[in-house]
């Protein structure tokens, strides 16, 4: 037999003990994370904000607005991304990573858009780095919890892995129900791998606004051909060489 | 100052040293191969099992409450199901695929006949929101099993948080499933030299190693790899295998070999359950394959059994049926949270 069997008096036994190391470990642990803390503000850390501003063209993005793009109306209805693996950069030499950096950016969710980074204060930069989408390790490494629970709506389920962006919207040269368009980019697997790294010039600043442009990516596409990308694929991977464009420093 | 911490960081690892009793011991089979699955992002305890249990067993998790992991996966068919060629789930749909055995899911590098699941972590997703089969979605899972009575203690219970989560809700699905080890048949017995093959089996176990081994290889009965066993093409579901995933033409028609394990009551078989008997799978490999169908380089050489030898080879397969697994009451519905007694 595989199964662990425990008869019951002693397995109900063992779990009031335990709930006893439950308390002690709970005790020593506030002990050792109210030392941590004295340690972490002797070395004198701050805490920065990367800001993502979304724009279309010159103007601020609201989501439904009508927007014109060569004449063209439409609308944006969703705009969601995901920004991972933060990095600061001094003379091309990695200054600082942030732990666990997986952010999913909602332009819906306005707090969503600011990303809080704590570095020593003393740390200076000259570049900051970033991924817009998901790395392959994560996406074949199982489920995690955070911004990256399955529950968040960036997942697709059938053939496993995550949405690095989701864009929608409506254009009527859009031949579709509703004249709905809708961008579901993600795919991990050469050669359709769709994450894509930035590198934006970023000097020692406490708050780094981040340009978001969507224009950018309107214009590069064609929404009468191209309006229904929701796989990993070549039109996934060809959005997201676009995308990338989007982002420059304020 | 330096002296106390130093202390209360040796008293803390003193105390996380003792494994607590919650813990559940994965026992590796002697010489079976490593797990590919990474039980150090998932630590195994039987409270997370019981709630994983709870959940396969769970008809929330489908659109209308009434389809639950179960209802494809029964346990007495070595977690298949019996009736039906292709599964069949919520409002009566008929989906596209014979709903496989489910054991030994910790070796299994990749899910579904054509792999198009990575982890079994996500493996519950594609059920859950597949209209054929749930039709639901995870967010409003986690919504209803949020608001019912029994789940947010139990979810308290197994992970200290009272607020459901899909990362909690997948990691205990897959600390049941990963639970699911079969590996107590006659056949394993006579491994460990505890008991003797009869003389059909012997011969049975001599044509399965020259004729099936490679691609059903022991001890899994899987070599987990995707293999084109000659099947002719059912042009109505055209269902292309491995290449719905990879797009590569040369994985046309491929799919996951599957165990042979229990082989006995999980019948019908293959992808899309065209045979109901053992007799029939064996006449396929000896006489079914079809002009126009590239086979693996391991079925190039001709299978020819005599008639006794198919019953042999028969007799042999029947040897890996492990009542231990299919009658296993750890595995069972769960009566008891279900339908918790009330203490007196
Ligand atoms: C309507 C029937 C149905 C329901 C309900 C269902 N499954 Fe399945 N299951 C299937 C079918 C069919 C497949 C094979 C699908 C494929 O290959 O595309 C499968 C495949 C699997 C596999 C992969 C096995 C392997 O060897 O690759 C696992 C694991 C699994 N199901 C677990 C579950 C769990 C957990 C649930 C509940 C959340 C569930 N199933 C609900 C029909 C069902
Ligand atoms: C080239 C590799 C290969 C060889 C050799 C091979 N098989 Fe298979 N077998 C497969 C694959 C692949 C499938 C699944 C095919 C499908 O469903 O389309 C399968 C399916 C089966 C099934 C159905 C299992 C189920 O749960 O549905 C049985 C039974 C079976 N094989 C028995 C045998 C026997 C007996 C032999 C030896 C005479 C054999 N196989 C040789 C690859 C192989």
């Amino acid at each position: 037999m595989l199964i662990t069997k425990q008869n019951n008096t002693t397995a109900s036994l063992l779990t009031t003990s335990q709930s006893k190391q439950k308390i002690c470990c709970g005790i020593i642990y506030s002990f050792i994370l109210f030392f941590n803390l004295e340690i972490a503000s002797a070395q004198n850390n701050i805490t920065r904000s990367i800001i993502f501003q979304p724009y279309f063209g010159n103007d601020t993005l609201h989501l439904n607005d009508t927007l014109y793009q060569n004449g063209i109306a439409l609308q944006i209805e969703a705009f969601k991304f995901y920004i991972t693996g933060i990095e600061l950069l001094k003379n091309e030499r990695v200054v600082y990573t942030e732990k666990n950096s997986f952010h999913l950016l909602d332009v819906s969710e306005i707090k969503s858009l600011t990303i809080p980074i704590t570095t020593p204060a003393k740390v200076k930069f000259d570049k900051i780095i970033f991924n817009l989408g998901i790395d392959s390790l994560t996406n074949v490494s199982g489920v995690y919890g955070g911004d990256l629970d399955p529950t968040k709506g960036m997942y697709w389920t059938w053939q496993n892995g995550y949405i690095n962006f989701k864009l929608e919207g409506k254009s009527k040269v859009c031949n579709t129900q509703k004249n709905e368009f809708q961008f579901h980019v993600g795919g991990y697997q050469f050669p359709y791998n769709t994450i894509k790294s930035i590198v934006l010039a970023m000097n020692n600043k406490e708050i780094m606004t981040i340009r978001t442009d969507i224009k950018k990516l309107i214009e590069e596409t064609d929404l009468s051909k191209q309006n229904q990308v929701m796989s990993p694929g070549a039109e996934a991977l060809f959005l997201s060489e676009k995308m990338k464009n989007i982002f420059s420093i304020q | 100052m330096k002296k106390v911490f130093v202390l209360i960081l040796i008293a803390s690892f003193i105390i996380l040293s003792f494994k607590s009793s919650n813990d559940y011991q994965f026992v590796v089979p002697v010489k079976w191969p490593k797990p590919f699955y990474d039980f150090s992002k998932n630590n195994l305890s039987n409270k997370k099992i019981e709630l994983g249990r709870a959940l396969f067993y769970e008809p929330l998790l489908s659109r209308n409450n009434t389809i639950s992991c179960s209802s494809c996966h029964s346990q007495f068919t070595a977690f298949t199901h019996i009736d039906h060629s292709l599964s069949h789930g919520i409002d009566d749909r008929i989906g596209k695929r014979n709903s496989p055995a489910l054991m030994n899911l910790a070796w299994h590098n990749s899910l579904m006949w054509d792999g198009a699941i990575n982890h079994l972590d996500m493996q519950a997703l594609a059920p859950i929101s597949n209209p054929d089969e749930m039709d639901e979605k995870i967010e409003h899972v986690v919504m209803k099993l949020q608001a019912s009575k029994m789940y947010p203690s139990l979810f308290l219970n197994a992970f200290n948080d009272s607020i459901i989560t899909g990362e909690h809700l997948l990691k205990s699905i897959s600390q049941f499933l990963v639970t699911l080890v079969s590996s107590n048949s006659k056949y394993d017995s006579v491994m460990r030299q505890e008991s003797d093959f009869t003389i059909q089996e012997k011969n049975g176990y001599k044509l399965f190693k020259t004729n099936c081994a490679e691609c059903h290889t022991e001890p899994l009965f899987t070599n987990l790899k995707f293999e084109i066993n000659g099947l002719p093409i059912d042009t109505i579901l055209n269902d292309k295998g491995r290449m719905n995933v990879t797009h590569i033409p040369k994985d046309s028609l491929k799919f996951k070999v599957p165990t042979l394990r229990n082989i006995q009551f999980s019948y019908p078989y293959m992808h899309d359950g065209r045979f109901k008997k053992l007799s029939e799978v064996l006449t396929h490999y000896t006489e079914g394959f079809q002009g126009g169908v590239t086979l693996s380089p391991k079925l190039q050489k001709k299978i020819i059994l005599s008639s006794n030898e198919r019953v042999d080879l028969i007799a042999f397969l029947f040897t890996l049926t492990d009542r231990s697994f299919l009658f296993n009451k750890d595995y069972s519905y769960p009566k008891n949270i279900f339908f918790p007694k009330k203490k007196e």
